[in-house]
């Protein structure tokens, strides 16, 4: 199948509900994000040396959930396409709060700012954590527009998990440095 | 945005044997398989065949209440796995998961027109036999030895119209018209708000989706696209 469909080259793309819409719409800028972050965690995946396999493995569902994330994102509210999509719930977010723990038990007090960056993999989930944090703001501007309830419940579990990925991305930096050896570098005023 | 290969559900997977298969015409036949029983679909969904290393996609062209499935499909010859359909004996056992996709039927107060080229008719089939009606149907095919389904879509599309590119001394359907699809929606086709279905050829789908935003700005388009 052929991957560029050129119905794109006037500006316009499809949401997966079928709306045409113009490329610089809220929506688009939400689920763009999320595809970044996606493939920037592809990159942060491709840096853990391999014995680190549980790490990747739930870096990759991460990645999985991403997809529904950037599903929900691509559908307007009530239409039926939503209806087939499995929802963003507490559950997801949860997970990644238990991530966060197990990895912050192996971690010191954390005093002052850090500077992003130690190992290649620790940076890449430095990176990760700025493009979450930029999917959260569009997602929060697009929940901000949203008219109906519905939508705005699913858009702030979205924005739940985008908070807590964040966080997790954060400490998942800290234990890439932590698992390589690296002693994070302090930001010095 | 695309996602149907990224986020239908984890697809189970499945064993299947060939039960039978008949040519429609030279070049388009239809298989039927053993439909393994906890094997469920929509109408408009399909299936993936897992053959060795090559993954190929299918519409499923029956319903989910029939006892076994059919798949419409164009003989590719050079191709890698539609000549392995094509020759495979009656019998012969493949794998596939499924169900994929998410072109269904979704019912609104817009009215469907249904646009396919060739064997992208498939899931409009399936969609059809379930029992929706009243839909506008193009089919682009070459010539009109290509209208395999033309007596059943005649009796549930409000509006069936096949479009042949292919210019010979055949007389037309009375109410074909000769030329593509795409220049029907743009010279004959009232324009209007609707709910756009566009399955086959990727050209057709790009062609009709830029069509859209200019002659039917505010409809809806979903798309399957085969290749
Ligand atoms: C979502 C989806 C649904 C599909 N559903 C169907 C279906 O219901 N019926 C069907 O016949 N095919 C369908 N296809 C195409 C199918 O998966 C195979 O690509 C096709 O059978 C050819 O397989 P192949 O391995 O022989 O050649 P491939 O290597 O897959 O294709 C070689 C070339 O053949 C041409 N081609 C592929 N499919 C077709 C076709 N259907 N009609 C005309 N030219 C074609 C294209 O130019 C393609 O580049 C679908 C594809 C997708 C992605």
């Amino acid at each position: 199948m052929k991957i560029y469909t050129g119905s794109g080259d006037r500006g316009k793309t499809s949401l997966f509900s079928g709306e045409r819409v113009s490329k610089s719409d809220l929506r688009v800028e939400a689920y763009g994000d999320v595809d970044e972050l996606n493939s920037v965690l592809g990159g942060l995946v491709a840096s853990l040396p391999p014995e680190e396999l549980k790490l990747t493995e739930e870096i990759q569902r991460i990645q999985s959930d991403l997809f529904r994330v950037g599903a929900w994102l691509a559908v307007t509210p009530g239409s039926s396409v939503a209806s087939d999509l499995e929802e963003i719930s507490e559950k997801h977010s949860k997970l990644l709060e238990a991530a966060i723990d197990r990895m912050d038990k192996g971690l010191s007090n954390l005093k002052d700012f850090l500077l992003p960056g130690g190992h290649i993999s620790a940076a890449w989930a430095h990176v990760a954590r700025a493009v979450c944090r930029r999917a959260e703001r569009h997602v929060v501007r697009l929940s901000a527009t949203s008219a109906k309830d519905s939508e705005s419940e699913q858009l702030r579990a979205v924005v739940v998990y985008l908070n807590r990925l964040s966080d997790y991305l954060f400490v998942l930096a800290r234990h890439c440095n932590r698992i390589h050896n690296i002693s994070d570098r302090v930001w010095e005023k | 945005m695309k996602l149907s290969k990224t986020v239908t559900p984890d697809a189970n997977s499945y064993a299947t044997e060939l039960l039978d298969r008949c040519w429609l015409t030279e070049i388009t036949f239809e298989i039927r398989l053993k439909r393994p029983p906890s094997f469920t679909f929509e109408p408009g969904q399909r299936i993936r065949f897992q053959h060795h290393s090559i993954e190929r996609d299918y519409s499923v062209i029956t319903t989910p209440d029939d006892t076994t499935l059919a798949l419409c499909i164009y003989h590719v010859e050079e191709g890698p796995f539609s000549p392995i359909l094509a020759a495979a004996a009656i019998g012969t056992s493949f794998t596939f998961t499924g169900p994929h996709g998410y072109f269904t039927y979704r019912p609104s107060e817009r009215s469907a027109v249904f646009v396919a080229t060739g064997t992208g008719i498939a899931p409009f089939l399936s969609i059809g036999r379930s029992g929706v009606t009243g839909f506008t149907l193009l089919h682009g095919v070459k010539t009109s030895s290509d209208l395999y389904y033309q007596p059943f879509f005649r009796s549930c599309a409000a509006v069936y119209v096949p479009c042949l590119s292919e210019r010979r001394t055949e007389t037309p359907p009375t109410d074909g018209f000769h030329g593509r699809v795409t220049r029907y929606l743009e010279e004959q086709f009232p324009p209007g708000i609707y709910d756009f279905y566009l399955s086959g050829q990727q050209e057709m789908i790009r062609d009709v989706t830029l069509l859209v935003d200019e002659k039917f700005p505010g409809s809806l388009v979903y798309t399957e696209s085969f290749y």
